[in-house]
């Protein structure tokens, strides 16, 4: 079991049962999403992950550059067989959120990561 | 400039020479408009004058009485406001006061009555003087009555914001959210930041919002609904929305809202049920077990 911390802003760490926690640093820079994308997912794979936890705990927003990210993220994820979720939500990031998507993400939403 | 300096200084001395006189007149209407219907105790009203009387006299002694800037003006604004708040609160009436401020200027007249030294000219001046000041002071006592009356009207909207939508945990893991009357935006986010905090701290699985209280609905009120049911999925918890009337439904059907991602019931109990369906839970009676 390896934690591994990448200098683009993330820890993704493998929690068993092909499970991934993706937690995201304030130093996340999602300007190259797309070499952080391809980055995430040759992980991903590498570890045979089925499902990826996005979690979301230390974002008191998320912008629609940001939704953009992640729903990018799970369609990508979605592409190569795992499925994403976001955990752990605050309130006013929840709020602000439903104030502009317009329709459902393409990611699902958990409350934390479920026992395996 | 020199009429309103000697209007000043016949004042000043009108009060050193009647100052008893107007001090117990000052009282005795003091006693008729608050003392009878015990507003303020006989003491308050002693101390009240006295005090009134001193500020009064720092004030005619101050450089310019007419500056609101000047700190005994000031300090006899304060005074006021503070006897207007300590009046409310006991529920006196905002015209009491101002007929009792107009007393208290009308008494500083009377003493000039009897004065057969004062000519016309500081007679004008001294009503301009007392005009003035008593005007500004009846305004104020109009102020700290309206702050007093919208800071009542704000506690109790807000009373009534947090009576009306009480987040209730039903069961563990279930909260419920009856709406009732009108969903406005300042409404939509006071309800959504008590209920997303509220999904938080409890690790609520479901939510129950029921709208059977909501009596109409437009465009705007289904917008916030939607957003509202959005916020707790997103927040990882089940939105049910129960208790949509027929007029209600029709009403979303003509504004083109889709409800297609909502989980709906007829009835805040058909919610409950669903709710207790998804987390595993059953309910049966004790004779069923």
């Amino acid at each position: 079991m390896s934690v591994s911390t990448k200098p683009s802003g993330y820890h993704l760490t493998p929690i068993g049962g092909g499970r991934f926690l993706l937690e995201p640093s304030t130093a996340l820079d999602i300007s190259s999403s797309e070499a952080l994308l391809e980055e995430i997912l040759q992980r991903l794979q590498r570890g045979k992950a089925q499902k990826l936890y996005y979690d979301l705990a230390d974002l008191p927003l998320i912008e629609p550059r940001y939704y953009q990210w992640l729903n990018m993220l799970a369609r990508a994820c979605c592409a190569v067989n795992v499925a994403m979720a976001c955990i752990r939500m605050q309130p006013t990031a929840a709020y602000a959120l439903s104030s502009y998507m317009e329709s459902s993400p393409d990611f699902s939403v958990e409350q934390g990561v479920r026992e395996g | 400039m020199a009429s309103k300096q000697n209007a000043q200084t016949i004042l000043i001395e009108q009060l050193k020479l009647q100052v008893g006189n107007i001090s117990a007149a000052i009282e005795q209407q003091g006693h008729t408009a608050f003392g009878t219907s015990r507003l303020l105790s006989n003491d308050e009203i002693t101390d009240f004058s006295i005090e009134f009387l001193e500020l009064m006299v720092a004030l005619l002694d101050s450089k310019d009485p007419l500056n609101h800037r000047e700190p005994a003006f000031e300090a006899l604004r304060i005074f006021f406001s503070n006897v207007s708040k300590h009046l409310l609160i006991r529920g006196g009436k905002m015209d009491d006061l101002v007929r009792y401020i107009q007393f208290l200027q009308r008494s500083f007249l009377d003493t000039l009555q009897d004065d057969k030294k004062v000519g016309l000219d500081d007679t004008r001046a001294i009503l301009l003087l007392l005009s003035n000041i008593f005007n500004e002071l009846s305004l104020e006592v109009f102020q700290t009555y309206l702050k007093e009356k919208e800071q009542t009207i704000l506690a109790q909207q807000e009373e009534l914001r947090e009576t009306s939508t009480p987040i209730t945990e039903i069961w563990d893991g279930v909260l419920t959210l009856p709406i009732i009357g009108i969903l406005d935006s300042s409404r939509t986010m006071v309800v959504m930041e008590s209920l997303l905090n509220r999904i938080a701290s409890d690790r609520a699985k479901a939510v129950v919002m029921d709208v059977t209280g909501v009596r109409s609905i437009d465009s705007q009120v289904s917008h916030h609904l939607i957003q509202m049911m959005r916020a707790i999925q997103l927040m990882g918890a089940d939105a049910i929305l129960t208790g949509i009337r027929p007029e209600i439904a029709r009403a979303l059907t003509s504004l083109n809202i889709d409800l297609g991602n909502v989980t709906t019931r007829a009835t805040l109990s058909d919610g409950l049920k669903e709710a207790f369906r998804r987390m595993n839970i059953h309910v049966s009676a004790a004779s069923d077990i």
